[in-house]
């Protein structure tokens, strides 16, 4: 990411919920360990930890700072509760371009997403692990062999054809990438072009991640609305309890 | 998808209710291996939310009988809309939507907070909150004067009649502005509120009266008038009668209320939680739950469960053993899966049941929920300088005051509403949600929710008068045992839950049986319950702001 802090004006600044589907073992968690972290691990074991990771977006006219929701593996069993997509913004749907299933599943969740999601979210299909296949390759190149899974000049390990996914994803009006997260091809352009995408209209403030149609004056009132229980205690307790 | 056929877990957690979703976050971080499985294809169990169509589908299923569920006697009514071109109020789509099947005020004193906090679960919730709470009262003959409120009862005010909502002081300066109370109903009530506060200390006032109704302790110990009970009761929530109210279970619910008055903010004592109350904090529980390690699957139902012969004794261990205490038969859409488990927890809902005796000594409630065409803004007043917008007000119907004459007894016991408006985001703007509960039996507790629902909207007074857009009715029951009925060692390590509170705000007792079968699990080197540490859980990082 190319992070220029220290210029002088401050620009605007936004929250986006971003959450990561797809298939599991594909490599949604490594994407985002090489955007947050720059970093990869080889065989990394199934996601536990953080509930979500955030990393600022630095464009020309604003920052956006993405919370990076991970499906904590609850997508293993299709089990991902309504507050996962709630008020998500952004969706990366990964899949695996080595497994040509993992497209399928992949097409499933970006249909889930539009069931379950605010309408206007920005969509990304993404299709990882372009490191496995021969490098020159990189699907450029199949004009004339139209769906066929292996073509001249990529290697075998490719399963789904750029092609395939490309037309799929036009179709579907999806932002379209194949990346890498093990060496980190194509993964800040990622999130950079979902950064782009999201409409001046749908940002908030740095706090409040909204991004659900705002009806009326709705949207206001929600931030006036809201109880911190953090700050309890501080602020002048004890009225009303008698004595 | 992946199959769970022969897989073998530290614990089976059948149910996503709010109970086994704390549960299940507490045993994730505490080192065992959780599968947090759940019949339905919805998180929340009992306390679930749902759109529209989830409660359609929902009602249908229930008609269709699954004795098991405290949930009963579901229907939807949709009062035929005016033809399209009307510019009427209109219900907006399915998902604009998110009805709480078991909706309850949290009291910012309730222990639930501070778990919440601790497990950092709360940076994924939001809390709105309770503003004013509102004491109906009939329009009686001669005029409309609250003082009469409690004479009114059995007269024969006629359906249409216009009663009144007033707003309970919340505090003693409240009670001090209060017009409709005379001075020397003042000074008993700030006595009688001075009085609870301390009431834990001062056993000599009340104790004697602990098992006697509590208007009597009210008139008795502090000449307190009839009229000002219904307020007093009011704030109790309680669901029974007055007579049936006990000075001993009515003292800590009014102190609960004035103690947690201004914790949080100024103005009010309690909040509920975005998006659908309880079904939310589930939600996130069973997110940080799987966060922790659990794994969770839904649409799954623990149809069987055997005993492994081999290690059928190892129920008085606290340390279970990895060697699997349980063959568990799950079945789903997708067929059958056998796991083991050392460990099964769930309530009876969720579990082939093992005795018949929850159905006896069974309490109920008769519930509804409404969708109202307006935002009923007059009830959310500003609550004081720097407070929050409310989202959420109480209504109290007190006993008998919907009667129309009939000397029927069930209208012994109140209504209650919880009203919330958009902000909760249970229903899209313009419009609010009134959630209406009585235990009366029969079909005359409908009746009556239907009554106070239509009172409430004629004391609204606003112009044109606001329409019910949509209404789910149903009946919840629970059964009359309190404690986990954790199994007795002929069953091994299955622990139960009770069905889910009726009460109307949150119990604290429900996190002291989490704990106690946390503990039984976990063993005695479970350290502290429910408090994580920064790392990992909960919010991720949180704001690094200063850099920017």
């Amino acid at each position: 990411m190319a992070d220029s802090t220290g210029s002088a004006a401050p620009k605007p600044s936004s929250s986006v919920k971003l959450v990561l589907l797809g298939e599991a073992a594909v490599g949604k968690s490594s994407l985002v360990m090489r955007f947050v972290n720059n970093d990869f691990q080889e065989n990394k074991e199934p996601t536990i930890g953080a509930a979500f990771l955030t990393q600022k977006c630095n464009l020309p006219t604003r920052t956006i700072k993405f919370e990076i929701w991970d499906t904590a593996g609850q997508e293993r069993f299709a089990s991902l509760a309504p507050m996962y997509y709630r008020n998500a913004q952004a969706a990366l749907v990964v899949y695996d371009i080595t497994k040509a299933s993992s497209l399928t599943k992949a097409q499933h969740w970006v249909a889930e997403l539009q069931r379950q999601a605010s309408p206007g979210i920005v969509i990304a299909l993404v299709g990882n692990k372009l490191d496995l296949v021969n490098a020159g390759g990189a699907g450029e190149s199949e004009d004339d062999t139209d769906g066929v899974p292996d073509e001249e000049g990529d290697s075998d390990a490719r399963k789904v054809p750029t092609k395939t996914a490309k037309a799929y994803a036009d179709e579907e009006s999806l932002l379209f990438f194949e990346t890498s997260a093990k060496t980190g091809l194509n993964v800040a352009e990622v999130f950079t072009a979902i950064a782009n995408a999201i409409p001046e209209t749908q940002l908030k403030g740095p706090r409040g991640v909204g991004g659900q149609t705002t009806l009326g004056s709705g949207g206001q009132q929600q931030d006036a609305s809201r109880v911190n229980l953090a700050g309890a205690g501080t602020a002048g307790a004890k009225e009303g309890c008698a004595c | 998808m992946e199959t769970l056929n022969n897989t073998a877990w530290d614990v089976l957690i059948a149910g996503t209710g709010l109970q086994q979703s704390l549960l299940a976050l507490a045993l994730s971080r505490s080192g065992k291996k959780v599968l947090h499985i759940d019949k339905n294809r919805h998180y929340g169990g009992a306390e679930a939310a749902f759109s529209l169509q989830e409660a359609e589908s929902w009602a249908q299923e229930l008609t269709q009988g699954d004795l098991n569920l405290p949930f009963h006697n579901a229907a939807i009514e949709q009062p035929s809309l005016p033809t399209e071109d009307d510019d009427g109020p209109k219900l907006s789509f399915s998902r604009a939507y998110s009805l709480a099947l078991a909706p309850q005020i949290i009291y910012t004193r309730s222990a639930l907070l501070p778990v919440l906090l601790s497990t950092k679960v709360y940076r994924q919730l939001e809390f709105l909150a309770v503003g004013s709470w509102w004491l109906y009262t009939p329009a009686s003959p001669p005029d409309t004067n609250p003082e009469v409120s409690d004479s009114a009862r059995g007269e024969d005010a006629t359906l249409a009649s216009k009663g009144c909502l007033t707003r309970i002081p919340s505090g003693r300066e409240d009670v001090f502005a209060d017009q409709s109370l005379d001075i020397r109903s003042k000074r008993a009530l700030m006595k009688f509120l001075r009085f609870v506060a301390d009431y834990e200390n001062q056993p000599e006032i009340w104790e004697a009266h602990r098992q006697a109704p509590f208007p009597e302790f009210l008139s008795i110990q502090f000449k307190l008038p009839a009229a000002s009970h219904n307020m007093l009761l009011a704030l109790t929530l309680s669901p029974s009668a007055p007579l049936e109210t006990t000075t001993e279970s009515a003292l800590p619910r009014i102190a609960r209320h004035l103690r947690s008055i201004g914790l949080f903010g100024p103005g009010f004592g309690a909040v509920i939680p975005k998006w659908g109350g309880l079904a939310e904090i589930a939600q996130v529980s069973c997110r940080a739950g799987a966060v922790g390690g659990g794994t969770y699957v839904l649409g799954k139902r623990v149809t069987k469960i055997e005993v492994k012969s081999e290690c059928a004794n190892v129920a008085s261990d606290t340390d279970i053993s990895p060697s699997q205490a349980f063959d568990t038969v799950l079945a789903g859409e997708d067929g059958v899966d056998v796991v083991s488990a050392a460990c099964i927890v769930g309530s009876d809902e969720d579990l082939p049941s093992a005795s018949t005796s929850s159905q006896d000594a069974q309490q109920s409630a008769r519930r509804s929920i409404s969708i109202i065409s307006s935002r009923l803004e007059s009830l959310f007043p500003p609550l004081a300088e720097g407070a929050p917008a409310p989202a959420g007000a109480v209504v109290v119907f007190p006993a008998g005051s919907l009667s129309d004459g009939g000397a029927e007894s069930a209208t012994d016991s109140p209504v209650h509403i919880l009203m919330h408006t958009s902000d909760t985001g249970e229903c899209p703007d313009g419009q609010s949600v009134l959630y209406a509960s009585m235990t009366a039996p029969g079909a005359a507790g409908f009746a009556l929710l239907d009554r106070a629902v239509l009172e409430l909207l004629h004391c609204v007074g606003e112009e044109p008068s606001p329409t019910v857009l949509w209404s789910l009715r149903y009946e919840q029951s629970q059964s009359a045992l309190d404690t986990p009925a954790s199994a007795s060692s002929s069953e091994g390590r299955i622990l139960r839950f009770p069905q889910s509170s009726l009460d109307l705000a949150f119990d604290d007792g429900m996190l002291e049986r989490v704990k106690k079968i946390w503990q039984e699990i976990v063993g005695s080197d479970a350290g502290e319950f429910m408090k994580f540490g920064e790392q990992g859980n909960g919010g991720g990082e949180e704001e690094d702001d200063e850099e920017a």
